[in-house]
């Protein structure tokens, strides 16, 4: 078999099944938009009650509804943010915006990705580059 | 600096790529002195897993040393000899607070694939696709090492390279499948597979005071390396029914513990092979299937092969009428490496067999084919960089 029929062979039904899943949850998106991006924090309410949200979660609460309530459990506090309709934040800055305050409330910093970058640009590799340029603002949060 | 770069399905090549920078408060950058190859690996290699870009530098099993600290370590100086858990954890979060490190929260820069293909996303690893964070890997002259203070350890003075080499991921999966597994005193435990993570978690085992520890495989050097280095019983399965065997040597129970260190390219024929060529699963669950059979009612099947999507034929009616416990995980490496160096220092884990192949970094696309095809009997090529 070619080297391209052994890709395909193996990669198009983890692609397939991914955009399987992609699409059954946007299907369920449409008739589910109002619902809230949950995080779950761990760090007890009564300590982020006394702080001011870091980061970029920070920089959007005038356009989002954002409520706090303890886990249960001692998981420590979940975070939930609602967009309004007609608001101008995506639900991508909403991941984001979750994701990075989990991680500077939790270890005090955010992650970066490995550089300089060591790959390069192909046709193929294209549509992957994307996805993880957007990384924290995907998934299913 | 050089690298071994993944250029497509089993396309390797040592090429030249810019030298890792300090990019968090809390990283290290390490000169790699020994790395090795990963059954896992050939997953990547072979595109089982498509989430690699053309130039990503593999490997994620590794130890050096300190040769730069960021402003935020505290538990580490130039010069340390270092080896570093092959998955990335913050050490804060609610999973790492469990000891669950490679759950960890805030280890993966891209959680949207594992978590729109998986519901959830376990935490980064190096040089393991962009599925799980894209960080460059150890096959390299140095390398990144994020959140240094939970994911790097100390190696103590008279513990060899090649020994703590392997307390970097084998021997801390193999560790994992038997403590989670939930081995104890007097237990049988079989294990499928007897490359390194197996023979690690046949030795894992059998400290944790397991009475018969039994490896599967098929491959006779790799039986032998079992019997001699780690002191398990071994079975051949292309000359022996396994489950009928295992079931004489376990007094009809089935074995206690089954931990299958396989993965999704098991060795098969037949029906998985015909299904995997007309493209209707990706990964091969042979070892698996084989294991949740054989095990005794109520027991528990621990799975440390590497899977990523969907298999055929899951035994789910065994699983459930014997009252089976089926757990898996990627490694835990910071909640064994201290202790598993421990016991390397007072030889009661020795790894150095493992390493059939020791080589230059620039002859690591010859190691890979050698460790893919199992040649000359090679069970681990490690490089030099």
């Amino acid at each position: 078999m070619t080297r391209t029929g052994k890709v395909l062979m193996f990669a198009v039904p983890v692609a397939a099944a991914t955009a399987a899943t992609v699409a059954a949850k946007s299907r369920a998106k449409r008739t589910d938009h109002q619902r809230r991006h949950v995080i779950t924090i761990y760090r007890p309410l009564s300590e982020l009650e006394s702080e001011q949200l870091p980061g970029s979660l920070r920089e959007i609460t005038g356009d989002v509804e954002i409520t706090l309530r303890p886990a249960p459990g001692d998981r420590g506090t979940e975070i939930a943010v609602r967009i309004p309709e007609g608001s101008k934040i995506t639900e991508g800055q909403v991941r984001a915006a979750l994701r990075e305050t989990r991680s500077l409330l939790e270890t005090g910093d955010v992650l970066l990705p490995s550089g300089p970058a060591t790959t390069v640009k192909t046709l193929t590799n294209r549509p992957l580059q994307t996805a993880t340029r957007h990384g924290r603002e995907g998934g299913l949060l | 600096m050089k690298a071994l770069q993944w250029q497509g399905v089993n396309k390797l090549a040592v090429g030249t790529v810019p030298d890792p920078e300090l990019r968090n408060p809390g990283d290290i950058i390490v000169r790699v002195t020994k790395t090795v190859t990963c059954g896992s690996d050939l997953h990547l290699l072979g595109g089982y897993i498509p989430f690699m870009e053309k130039g990503d530098v593999l490997g994620h099993e590794f130890l050096g040393e300190v040769v730069e600290v960021g402003p935020d370590v505290r538990n580490h100086r130039i010069g340390d000899r270092v080896v570093v858990s092959s998955f990335i954890s913050c050490g804060n979060c609610w999973y790492c607070d469990q000891k669950l490190y490679s759950l960890c929260d805030n280890g993966n820069t891209n959680p949207a694939i594992t978590e729109t293909l998986w519901g959830h996303a376990p935490s980064g690893c190096f040089g393991y696709s962009h599925a799980m964070g894209g960080n460059a890997g150890s096959h390299a002259e140095y390398i990144r090492v994020p959140f240094a203070d939970v994911g790097a350890f100390a190696v103590p003075e008279g513990v060899s390279d090649e020994r703590a080499l392997f307390a970097s991921d084998s021997a801390s999966t193999g560790w994992m499948g038997a403590d989670l597994g939930g081995v104890q005193s007097g237990d049988v435990v079989a294990v499928w597979g007897a490359g390194a993570v197996g023979q690690m978690a046949a030795r894992a085992a059998m400290l944790l005071g397991a009475d018969r520890v039994i490896v599967i495989d098929r491959l006779p050097n790799r039986l032998q390396q079992v019997e001699r280095h780690i002191g398990a019983e071994t079975l051949n399965f292309e000359t022996t029914d396994v489950a009928g065997e295992l079931r004489e040597r376990s007094g009809g129970r089935g074995p206690d513990v089954c931990i299958e260190a396989v993965g999704m390219e098991a060795h098969s024929r037949g029906y998985d092979q015909l299904k995997q060529q007309l493209r209707l699963q990706t990964d091969r669950p042979v070892a698996v299937r084989d294991a949740i059979h054989a095990c005794r009612k109520g027991g528990s099947v621990f799975v440390l092969g590497v899977y990523a999507g969907f298999v055929d034929k899951f035994p789910l009616g065994a699983l459930m009428n014997k009252g089976l416990t089926v757990r898996g995980a990627q490694m835990h490496g910071q909640r064994y490496i201290p202790m598993l160096l421990d016991r390397m220092a007072k030889g009661e884990l020795v790894t150095e067999h493992l390493a059939t192949h020791v080589m230059p970094l620039d002859e690591a696309p010859e190691g890979y084919r050698m460790f893919k095809e199992k040649d000359d009997d090679c069970v681990r090529a490690v490089f030099c960089p």
